[in-house]
């Protein structure tokens, strides 16, 4: 119950923090424009003719979603979680009494507000070239919409979480961020829409928790499911974070028992 | 004389120091040599996807696309073995207070903290590149010329150039801004663009990336180079931008050392 | 208020080699800061707006250094003194005013100088983290283009002065603190500053290693005839370094001569302390001199050096005393008088009519 009386005290300096060092935000928000950097050249591919039912205006609005989900959904807790292994900082956290992992939370969701805020031109800028074309019409889907970001951020905190956990018996996890990065890159539809994948791959997406992170709320968003499609990769979305969770808290638990045996 | 002794010998002391680095953590390292040599490989997976659907996109063909995509990994490869471990270094630097340390030297000081720290086994990637540019010759169907290969060489040289000058530029903000690590990323995310085909760029983005953040002249125009198909006129021009980036970036550093303000005691 | 120390009459310019005097004219460095407020609703605002202020760090310093002086550069925390040794050593520009170090223009940078100087710099290092400081030295022996030789009679002699042994093989980052100090005073000192700045070097370093670095400290400049500017806050230090000090407060000089001469003015009375046989009431304890501190058995005054004699003598025929020693008044209560003084002062001096 402590933890629930502080969490505002949290968020707050968690915002704080984020308001005063402003300029790196939006450095920050910069470094995640491979969805800007990817839609000039599927652009130019649709120039001609739509894609496999991507007209120019479709791209335009898959790719700007895609950037602004990417700002609402960032994590970065592992590299946090590996830094203060290697210090020694996390000691500091293990004597307050709330689970880190709230604080790792707050950190990232207290960025959030801002972020938002300073990619709300794009996700204007997004509807006025595609004439609010590609908007989902349903106010179902629209109900639905915030819980898909939210897991979406979910599924990543606790990979993160999870990841973060090796560093307590790897010397550093970092690498292991790569690979699932690197999972994210390709299936996630961040690069390439999932819909354009070629048949030999198309499948294999679907058993892979990275395109719930991120081509799923952008496919809602942008209208390109039915609500019994939207309704049924919700479910699996939650599902995935339902799995991650539970691995997440079971390495943490683990790990730390052994932190604390070795001293740390 | 005695000055560029001084600056050549310390470019091989900070070469050894790098090189002693590096063994310590030989595993990571060639571990990250590898993972470069995989991102490469990458890299050419959606371009190969795309042009399945579209044979020429912007006026390019996929042969001629894998060129673009082959330089971009040669300076992919300098940027992140050469110029950006010093980059990194010179963020902590800053941030401990510690660049006093190079600025007391009597040495150049953007020589100093341009020479601070190699990774060698980036260089790796150079490797790959040369892979892709096989292939690309072969899906194109024909070698390049060697009055192309020495244009494109020299183009390059341009290239790289551009790339260190505005680096430079990146770096001396750093010394105002407060917290700047995040400037590197933005750097390397921005750099990405370089992937693609300059023509690729409509409008506003096309001036950004041809004037303000030339990676059409570091990437393109070598591959177009190689292709023969790059004219005089634009090869002059290349390095004419070079040049006046040199010279703006040379003065603006000068400009940031004369602000510095270090850190408190 | 300024004051120029008597010094013996010395040959006015004998430019011998670069680095032989330090001087400083109407020195000034004011900052451009922005205020940072707590609180949600400030750091939404600041978002938007961009207010500043200006910090005079430094504001109007002036003194002169002959070659192979000792000097002490005292100050209250945020007085300056660091920031005045940046512009000594060219780090940082001055707002207005000279600078010159052996004739040159420190910030100028030029390499004749650079080679002739070095700033140490306590809990910052130079030495290359992950690599034994022998490596950090080899470094800066092509920077400063130490011919072999030297660098090697160097690098022994400077092993041997600080007792280091073979712990400039092992990487930095295996070394303690003091060690790493000590290996951070022979990197600085490879090519043989003939000037050497120095601010806080043995900042939370152990009471042996201290002495150890002093001692050395004062080696260096009677072996080579360096002139050395040191800031600490440690005044044992300072005592047992320079001769001369330098005291700057909020940015401007507030005295410049001996040490002792300093301790005469600011606080002339001497620490009287009595061990005590018996327990006695504070009337008896009234009349020998104004009572600092009570302990079990002791009593420490404040007696005026003229009546020091008479002090004495009429404690040690009213009470039943033990034991007395007599000595000056302790630096750090010196120097917090010197800024409490000025502090007042400067009160007063706002104060209106």
């Amino acid at each position: 119950m402590r933890t629930l009386r502080t969490l505002p005290a949290l968020f707050r300096l968690s915002m704080a923090k984020a308001m005063a060092y402003r300029g790196e935000l939006i450095v920050w928000m910069l470094t995640s424009t491979m969805p800007l950097i990817m839609l000039p050249l599927w652009h130019a591919v649709a120039e001609q003719a739509p894609l496999a039912g991507f007209s120019q205006s479709r791209f335009t609005a898959y790719f700007l979603a895609g950037f602004v989900i990417r700002q609402m959904v960032g994590n970065w807790a592992s590299w946090t979680i590996n830094s203060e292994v290697r210090t020694g900082a996390l000691n500091r956290r293990l004597l307050r009494p709330i689970h880190p992992m709230w604080a790792y939370a707050t950190e990232s969701l207290a960025s959030i507000p801002v972020r938002s805020l300073l990619a709300l031109p794009v996700a204007v800028l997004a509807l006025a070239l595609t004439q609010a074309g590609h908007l989902a019409r349903h106010p179902l889907l629209w109900v639905m919409a915030p819980l898909a970001i939210l897991g979406a951020w979910a599924i990543g905190f606790f990979a993160h979480v999870a990841i973060g956990a090796l560093s307590l018996w790897m010397h550093q996890s970092i690498k292991v961020v790569e690979v699932w990065s690197a999972g994210f890159f390709i299936f996630s539809g961040y690069l390439v829409p999932v819909a354009l994948f070629p048949s030999w791959l198309r499948s294999t997406p679907d058993w892979l928790p990275f395109q719930y992170q991120h081509g799923f709320p952008i496919d809602l968003v942008t209208g390109a499911l039915s609500v019994e499609q939207a309704a049924h990769a919700l479910g699996a979305q939650w599902l995935w974070v339902a799995i991650l969770a539970s691995l997440a808290m079971l390495l943490w638990g683990r790990g730390i028992k052994r932190y604390g045996a070795y001293g740390g | 004389m005695s000055a560029l002794r001084r600056h050549v010998s310390v470019l091989g002391a900070s070469a050894r120091l790098s090189f002693l680095l590096a063994m310590q953590y030989r595993w990571d390292f060639l571990l990250d040599g590898v993972m470069s040599v995989l991102w490469t490989a990458a890299a050419v997976i959606p371009l190969y996807l795309v042009f399945e659907e579209r044979p020429v996109i912007a006026g390019w063909g996929y042969g001629e696309a894998l060129l673009v995509i082959g330089w971009f990994t040669v300076l992919d490869a300098l940027l992140k073995g050469a110029i950006n471990p010093s980059l990194v270094t010179v963020i902590e630097l800053i941030r401990s207070g510690t660049l006093d340390f190079v600025l007391l030297k009597p040495a150049d000081a953007q020589f100093l903290v341009s020479t601070a720290r190699f990774r060698p086994w980036r260089l790796i990637s150079l490797v790959s590149a040369f892979g892709i540019f096989a292939y690309a010759f072969s899906v194109i169907g024909r070698g390049p010329t060697w009055g192309g290969v020495l244009q494109a060489v020299a183009m390059l040289g341009a290239g790289v150039i551009t790339l260190y000058s505005v680096w430079i530029l990146v770096i001396s903000v750093a010394f105002r801004a407060v917290r700047i690590d995040n400037l590197r990323y933005l750097f390397e995310a921005v750099f990405e663009a370089g992937r693609w085909p300059s023509s690729v760029f409509k409008g506003v983005l096309s001036f950004f990336f041809t004037f303000v953040i030339p990676l059409a002249l570091m990437t393109t125009y070598p591959a177009e180079a190689l292709l023969g198909t790059l004219s005089w006129e634009r090869f002059i021009g290349g390095w004419v931008g070079a040049l006046i980036f040199a010279v703006i970036s040379r003065l603006t550093w000068k400009r940031s050392i004369s602000n510095y303000t270090s850190a408190s005691s | 208020m300024k004051r120029r120390a008597m010094r013996a009459a010395t040959p006015a310019e004998t430019e011998g080699s670069a680095g032989a005097q330090i001087q400083v004219t109407d020195l000034k460095k004011h900052f451009r800061v922005q205020p940072r407020a707590a609180g949600l609703r400030a750091s939404f605002k600041a978002l938007f707006t961009r207010a500043q202020e200006t910090v005079r760090a430094v504001d109007g310093v002036t003194f002169s250094i002959e070659a192979g002086e000792r000097v002490g550069f005292l100050g209250p925390n945020g007085a300056g003194k660091t920031t005045t040794l940046k512009m000594l050593s060219g780090l940082l520009h001055p707002t207005s005013g000279t600078v010159r170090v052996g004739g040159h223009i420190p910030q100028r940078r030029e390499a004749a100088l650079l080679d002739q100087i070095m700033l140490v710099m306590g809990q910052k290092q130079q030495l290359v983290w992950d690599l034994p400081p022998s490596d950090t030295f080899l470094l800066n022996r092509a920077i400063y283009q130490v011919p072999r030789p030297q660098f090697a009679d160097t690098v022994a002699e400077l092993t041997e002065l600080l007792d280091l042994g073979d712990l400039v093989n092992k990487p930095t980052r295996e070394l303690s603190l003091g060690e790493r100090m000590k290996c951070e005073f022979v990197a600085a000192l490879i090519h043989r500053p003939k000037v050497l700045f120095m601010d806080e070097p043995t900042i939370g370093l152990d009471v042996s290693t201290k002495v150890k670095v002093r001692d050395f400290i004062r080696d260096y400049n009677e072996r080579y005839g360096a002139t050395l500017m040191l800031t600490s806050h440690y005044m044992d230090d300072v005592a047992a370094l320079c001769p001369r000090v330098i005291v700057i407060d909020k940015g401007q000089l507030s005295y410049d001569g001996s040490l002792e001469a300093l301790i005469k003015k600011v606080r002339p009375e001497k620490r009287l302390t009595l061990t005590l046989q018996r327990e006695v009431d504070d009337d008896a304890l009234a009349a020998i001199g104004h009572i600092v501190e009570r302990t079990e058995g002791q009593v420490i005054f404040r007696v005026a050096q003229d009546a020091l004699a008479e002090a004495v003598s009429l404690a040690l025929s009213t009470l039943d005393v033990s034991d007395f020693t007599v000595e000056a008044a302790p630096l750090e209560e010196v120097m917090s008088e010197l800024f409490s003084n000025a502090k007042r002062r400067a009160e007063a001096d706002e104060e209106p009519g």
